[in-house]
């Protein structure tokens, strides 16, 4: 039986989301039940990640306590140490114990580096990373589809040659040398912004929201922001000049042309709007990679992040901490996906979930 | 059919047999082929003057017939291999010159036999009767000349086995900003990171707060918890202690006003009068009492090397307090007393689980000369100078904040636009030259007792052969690592203890000179031949 909506290149790219549930558009599943089973999924997914965290960490990095010879300790003391983190028990038993504590107490331990609990620093680093990247990221996914329209329109042109190969250029160039760059240029030789942290120390702050919310933190931002921006511009603009060539072709647009409207409306409101999809998509996944930060941008700008302290926990095999950023960042990339799946039907109504005797 | 003789098949097979013979002669002469070498380095990225060394002594020894296989690997891996499993043929590494380590006790306990067990210091396993005599005899001697004797005598007798290759003595360049700041004291191994600099420094303006740039961070900050050196440097400023070691490496009374051996196990020492703590309340023999049976109660691994032989604190007196010790051990003065931080009975007495301890619960109050002002993880700490200590006049500089960066560069970075006025530990070779343009940087190079070494598994072939290792110490070339790798900056090795030790090191070990021709001669003499390809094979048994 043949669907009863045309298939459109869009919707080729995009899958009806229930087929993965082995049902079709017109099983008439409703809407709660799609989201029951996506649900379900994402909770499979979960615990199969915690469990792949768990042996991953402790089959790949050498023993925590190891790196106590270095300081002088002997096996005795470092099988007291081990004893303290319990990592003398069973293998099984602590999967056990991570998974009760992990899913039914929403606790993550105490970190072996910090010897202090993992949440808290979790968090903190959390916040510090998003702010850097969730400024970033809009600013690239705004101007970038932004231009990538205007790539579209100005086709075969000059601008459209430069703004491919700067979109390319930008995208390869690796953070650690734009980031430098940025540190020897804008830092060190005009002068204009700090290169290193969130705030000019030492300073006094109550909390989170009033570290950021000062003219202090934001001239620290921009460099950072700026580096992280130019980076992340180059996908979302090349991605929407391609679909949006594909679409250029569609009948639709050139309906909107004999009617009339000017090239800007039918570029921007009727071109870009059905362009917009892949861009979403991608935008989801980018926020939700993005809670690792960039290590790399980390540590150029001394920015305390997350991304720093994963790298750290890694190095340390500092198991509890290792799980819990990675647990965060798979979580995040599980519920971005979600998010873009469910924002699909708000901007294309082709892809909404049937509605039962519709 | 009849079988037709062939004399050439005979020929053939005859000369086959003959050249056989000749092969089995051959390895009669000498004994089986010397097996392959795996050399364990660093990866270039954690350092790459330990990886480009391995490359180095790789070369030479190939020159002697031998093969070797370099193997960087990470970090923590290496640790692993080394000390929890003792799984290699020889590995690169380093030992970091901490102050407690210039005593002699922990570099020389390297190569006690005592310590060649699974995760032990010595995991090569030297193994000398005569050496693990001398090393106890020199921790129960108190007569520092005697016991310097002995001392000498171990180095000179373990060098000669070469169970370890003493590779280099590493300098370290620090930097600080000399528009700014004047005369911070430097010691060996420690660089500017020591207890004395802040007395030193002098302020040249209005600046009167020290801002050092770091790339190191405690671990925490808990006393009760701290397992790393980076967090014990941070809060000896915070804590007093019985005895400081000064930067000429003797020891000083610090909270206690004098302190002497009564007899081979006891040590007596008298406090200094009126010190309190940060939160007014005073310093008593009671309190130091409680800090060290609080760290034995708890049992806490970090210092437990230091404490191990005391057997009790006992209070003599006012102000008077007897340390008891299970046997004789020199070392309680220099390392014992000069570690352990005096806490506030008060404010400790009630915590259950302190390594449990939340950030915010720490109490961070000592009665050391800097005041804990605030400590934001990742990004900064500060300490203020505390008036009421004794040694308060001394210091002219208001307090000390620490920038925490994530790299070397941020460091450099940091010095060079004035946003830091000193730099807390090494600049990288490469970054040398840059501070020194700068007008107001001064670059100051340190002499290290902590050493880099290559450590033989005395258990494997070759390396059981002494005759093997002290051949192969001439085929090491120090002095290009030192002028290559460290752009001169640093000495080539010749024993655990280090030159810049002066009172511990001894001058007469003996030096293995790069020659390898020598080298190759001394594998001859012990019996080492070598086939048509060149490869070295064992001597025949």
């Amino acid at each position: 039986m043949v669907s009863r909506f045309s298939v459109t290149s869009s919707e080729r790219r995009r899958a009806w989301p229930g087929r993965a549930y082995g049902l079709r558009p017109n099983d008439g599943m409703n809407r709660k039940t799609y989201f029951f089973f996506r649900f379900l999924q994402l909770a499979a997914t979960f615990l199969v990640i915690l469990t792949l965290l768990f042996f991953l960490f402790r089959l790949a990095l050498p023993d925590p306590t190891t790196a106590l010879v270095v300081e002088g300790l002997s096996q005795e003391e470092q099988q007291l140490v081990r004893e303290k983190f319990g990592l003398h028990l069973p293998l099984w038993q602590q999967y056990g114990i991570y998974l009760k504590n992990s899913i039914f107490l929403g606790e993550f331990g105490t970190s072996f580096h910090y010897k202090a609990p993992v949440a808290p620093i979790v968090f903190e680093k959390f916040l510090n990373t998003m702010v850097l990247m969730v400024v970033s990221i809009l600013i690239s996914y705004t101007l970038g589809p932004a231009l990538g329209v205007l790539l579209t329109w100005k086709r075969g042109g000059k601008l459209e040659i430069g703004g491919i190969v700067t979109g390319l250029v930008l995208r390869s160039a690796p953070m650690f040398w734009t980031g430098m760059l940025g540190v020897m240029f804008f830092g060190v030789y005009l002068g204009w912004f700090p290169t290193s942290g969130m705030r000019t120390l030492p300073f006094d702050s109550t909390g989170f929201l009033d570290t950021i919310f000062t003219l202090d933190f934001l001239h620290h931002l921009i460099l950072p922001a700026f580096v992280v921006s130019i980076y992340y511009m180059g996908l979302p603009m090349l991605i929407m000049r391609n679909t949006m060539l594909e679409i250029m072709g569609e009948d639709f647009i050139e309906l909107c042309r004999a009617k009339g409207l000017k090239e800007r409306v039918v570029m921007y409101r009727h071109a870009a709007r059905n362009a917009l999809l892949p861009v979403v998509t991608q935008a989801a996944i980018t926020i939700g990679l993005a809670v690792g930060g960039q290590v790399v941008v980390e540590v150029v700008f001394s920015w305390p992040g997350l991304g720093r302290e994963m790298l750290q926990a890694v190095r340390t095999s500092d198991y509890p901490m290792a799980q819990a950023t990675f647990m965060l960042m798979a979580f995040m990339v599980l519920v971005m996906n979600f998010v873009a799946d469910a924002l699909y039907g708000v901007l294309d109504p082709r892809v909404s979930i049937p509605r039962e005797g519709r | 059919m009849a079988h037709r003789f062939n004399s050439k098949k005979l020929t053939v097979i005859c000369a086959v047999m003959a050249l056989a013979f000749l092969f089995s002669a051959g390895s009669v002469l000498g004994g089986e082929k010397v097996p392959a070498i795996e050399l364990i380095t660093t990866t270039e990225a954690y350092d790459p003057i330990r990886y480009e060394t391995a490359f180095l002594i790789a070369d030479s020894w190939k020159q002697l017939g031998l093969d070797v296989n370099v193997r960087p690997m990470e970090f923590s891996t290496i640790l692993q291999r080394f000390y929890n499993e003792q799984d290699f043929d020889m590995v690169i590494l380093g030992w970091s010159g901490r102050v407690e380590r210039l005593d002699p006790q922990h570099f020389l306990g390297t190569l006690h036999s005592g310590q060649s067990t699974l995760g032990g210091n010595n995991p090569g396993g030297y193994n000398n009767p005569e050496y693990d005599a001398l090393f106890d005899a020199q921790q129960a001697e108190f007569d520092v000349q005697e016991r310097r004797e002995l001392v000498l005598k171990a180095q000179k007798i373990a060098m000669a086995d070469q169970p370890v290759d003493i590779l280099f003595y590493r300098d370290e360049v620090v930097a600080y900003n000399s528009a700014r700041f004047a005369n911070p004291v430097v010691m060996a191994g420690e660089a500017f990171y020591n207890e004395w600099m802040p007395y030193s420094i002098k302020p040249l303006g209005d600046k009167k707060i020290l801002t050092i740039a770091t790339q190191q961070e405690p671990d925490t900050i808990n006393p009760l918890a701290s397992t790393s050196v980076w967090g014990w440097k941070f809060m000896r400023m915070v804590y007093d202690k019985l005895v400081r070691l000064s930067p000429n490496i003797e020891p000083l009374p610090s909270a206690a006003e004098s302190f002497h051996d009564v007899d081979e196990t006891t040590v007596e020492v008298v406090l200094r009068k009126g010190m309190t703590f940060h939160d007014g309340k005073p310093v008593t023999a009671e309190d130091v009492k409680f800090s060290y049976d609080y760290f034995i109660s708890n049992d806490f691994p970090y210092f437990r090397p230091f404490l191990s032989v005391l057997e009790s604190t006992e209070i003599v007196g006012e102000d008077r307090l007897r340390f008891n010790l299970k046997s004789p051990f020199a070392p309680f003065i220099t390392v014992t007393l000069t570690q352990i931080p005096i806490l506030p009975k008060h404010l400790w007495e009630g915590i259950e689980e302190p390594d449990q301890l939340a950030p915010e619960a720490i109490p961070t109050v000592g009665s050391g000369p800097f005041v804990f002002d605030r400590y934001e993880r990742g990004q900064y700490k500060r300490i203020l100078k505390f008036a009421d200590h004794y040694m308060a006049e001394e210091m002219e500089i208001e307090g000390m904040d620490y920038m925490i960066y994530a790299d070397a560069e941020g460091v450099l970075t940091g010095l060079l636009t004035g946003q830091a006025d000193m730099s807390a530990w090494r600049l990288e070779p490469g970054q040398i030259p840059l501070a020194e343009q700068n007008p107001d940087i001064t670059v100051v190079a340190v002499p290290d007792f902590g050493y880099y070494h290559s450590t033989y598994n005395l258990r494997r072939a070759p390396f059981d052969d002494r005759d093997f290792r002290r051949a192969v110490a001439h085929a090491v070339n120090k002095g290009t690592i030192i002028d290559v790798l460290l752009s001169g900056r640093g000495e080539p090795g010749n024993s655990v203890i280090a030159p810049v030790n002066g009172f511990w090191h001894n001058p007469d070990v003996e030096i293995f000179d790069f020659d390898l021709e020598k080298a190759k001669s001394l594998l001859k003499e012990a019996g080492y031949t070598w086939d048509e390809a060149g490869k070295l094979h064992f001597p025949k048994k």
